[in-house]
């Protein structure tokens, strides 16, 4: 089955640049004319994890994988790891800094988030090594 | 040479004029433009009418369709329906001469926007109360005035379509009110009546989601209206179904709120939200969208957008600069005061009523009619990757397409050969090394 992969870069704290993966990875999805309300979904979780990286995890990469059947989310980091991560996946905890909260992230959403737009969430992660974040979107023509 | 496809497309191409330079094709935000046999340029697919082709053209050659000043003679009963930034484009003369001057020059009714203005942002102000607390209410709505706004939602970011405020926007409201009743008043043909719609931006087709039979450009009617600029009787007025009590809409006339409207941030600044955004200019407008797609914005409850820089008074057929309108308009609201022309009994009753809905046809997508492109398969997409790892191209735009992912994705379209690529070409010529 022909898989289609893209993989891009995110950079530490490069909050210029963060979401760019996230478009382009939508602009791909627009050209193939998938179901819009997908895309959002697919949208939302890919931004949601690359600000995760941006403010969290160290260089990280989101790569996305578009098969006939679904689309995979893959974003991974090198950062410090969650030691906990099922408090890390509870609504309104975030171990965001004050800076970060001053420009308005941190809420503690992005985990759940992006739990609940997905059709299969899984994560994975080392304390001092990173994490990893798989997500899985059903295509339903 | 003609050539308009797709039903927010005005633009007209003079192949004469046209040195095929490309600045056209690179500034089309929905990459519609192709400059062929690197003479040329025409529109392909995907026109949202935004106008930035015209802005850039430095020939001249690109030219937006409207209506020419002299069929208002011709027509039975014509009617203007005047943009607020007209007013600003005539500094010192108050609206209702700017509105007897458009009578003399042969319009038999002109319609200020004001009331309708009015009325469209008491019932947001309404809608937005009545959906605060609703968990599914799409936030942040989006602002279904400007229509460019519109056609870039359809053609890039079909996902926000839910976010559109599902009303018409005030002069398509003014001209579906207006219509029947002139058209009984005098007894006359649907066609007798013809609704003008004087703009500074020729933004959208006739019918299209906007109810009026012609457009002018403010650019078309600003030297003869110079002319007509002096007092001449007051015709009787129209009345309407929601019309205020004393039956005059020229005394009742133009208010502060609907001079604002020409600028960007009027909008928002008749809404009781200070969760509110004006956006203007096409690339902020598409940035923003694009933020607003990856889920940003959720807090903010309503998002005005206007494509023009600055908003209305930055559209194309302005005649005078944008800067000095706006401040052309901001003394003009000065002057008239913080007048309310609309009562809350009003709004509710028309607003009950569904007054302000966009009925669906109003809201088709534009993806009919030439607007639609085919969808890309996964192999389509990994032969256009192959393909710009064979060009290895700088986006130069030699070959028409306003960059090399284009220009693949309109190889593999069968819409462009790859010898049209000025740089394999060279590269083959100079051999292998």
């Amino acid at each position: 089955m022909s898989v289609l992969k893209k993989c891009f870069h995110v950079k530490k704290r490069d909050f210029i640049s963060a979401g760019e993966a996230s478009i382009n990875i939508q602009n791909i999805l627009k050209s193939m004319q998938i179901d819009p309300k997908l895309i959002r979904r697919i949208a939302i979780c890919g931004y949601e994890g690359e600000m995760n990286v941006v403010m969290h995890g160290g260089d990280g990469m989101v790569c996305a994988e578009i098969n006939t059947d679904n689309i995979v989310l893959d974003i991974s980091d090198n950062g410090p790891g969650i030691e906990d991560i099922r408090l890390a996946m509870q609504k309104g905890y975030s171990t965001a800094t004050d800076e970060y909260r001053e420009m308005g992230f941190g809420a503690g959403m992005g985990l759940p988030n992006m739990e609940k737009n997905a059709d299969l969430f899984t994560i994975e992660s080392e304390k001092g090594k990173g994490t990893r974040v798989r997500m899985v979107f059903h295509m339903r023509r | 040479m003609r050539s308009v496809l797709g039903p927010g497309c005005y633009v007209h191409f003079d192949r004469d004029l046209c040195t095929g330079c490309t600045d056209c094709v690179r500034a089309c935000p929905t990459r519609a433009i192709r400059v062929q046999n690197s003479k040329s340029a025409l529109i392909v697919d995907q026109c949202i009418g935004c106008g930035e082709c015209l802005r850039v053209c430095p020939t001249g050659a690109l030219t937006a369709a409207t209506s020419e000043l002299e069929e208002v003679a011709q027509d039975q009963i014509s009617v203007a329906i005047v943009s607020p930034v007209l007013y600003a484009q005539v500094a010192e003369v108050m609206p209702q001469d700017v509105l007897r001057g458009l009578r003399r020059m042969g319009f038999q009714h002109t319609m200020d926007l004001s009331y309708q203005i009015e009325l469209f942002q008491a019932a947001t102000r309404e809608f937005i109360e009545r959906n605060r607390t609703a968990p599914q209410a799409p936030w942040p709505l989006i602002s279904p005035v400007c229509p460019v706004v519109l056609r870039l939602i359809d053609v890039q970011f079909p996902s926000l379509r839910p976010h559109v405020l599902p009303f018409l926007r005030p002069t398509a409201l003014l001209a579906r009110d207006v219509k029947p009743r002139l058209i009984q008043e005098y007894g006359v043909e649907e066609a007798a009546v013809v609704l003008y719609h004087i703009t500074p931006n020729r933004s959208s087709l006739p019918g299209e989601r906007s109810y009026v039979d012609k457009v002018l450009g403010i650019n078309d009617v600003y030297s003869e209206l110079m002319r007509h600029l002096q007092p001449s009787p007051t015709p009787p007025p129209i009345p309407l179904a929601h019309d205020p009590p004393e039956q005059d809409r020229f005394k009742y006339g133009t208010t502060s709120k609907g001079v604002l409207w020409g600028m960007s941030g009027g909008e928002i600044a008749g809404l009781d939200t200070d969760r509110s955004l004006a956006i203007s200019g096409l690339s902020e407008t598409i940035a923003y969208l694009q933020k607003i797609e990856l889920g940003l914005f959720r807090d903010i409850e309503y998002i005005e957008f206007r494509t023009c820089p600055a908003g209305c008074v930055g559209g194309k057929h302005a005649a005078v600069d944008k800067y000095l309108a706006q401040s052309a308009l901001q003394k003009l609201a000065r002057m008239l005061g913080a007048g309310q022309n609309v009562t809350r009994d009003q709004i509710i009753n028309l607003y009950n009523a569904g007054w302000f809905v966009a009925a669906p046809d109003d809201t088709e997508p534009v993806y009919r009619s030439g607007m639609h492109r085919e969808p890309l398969t996964i192999a389509s997409l990994q032969e256009i990757d192959t393909l710009l790892e064979k060009i290895q191209g700088k986006d130069c735009a030699l070959c028409g397409a306003p960059n090399c992912r284009t220009f693949a994705e309109d190889v593999v379209r069968s819409r462009a050969s790859l010898r049209d690529c000025f740089l394999m070409c060279k590269r083959e010529r100079s051999g292998p090394k």
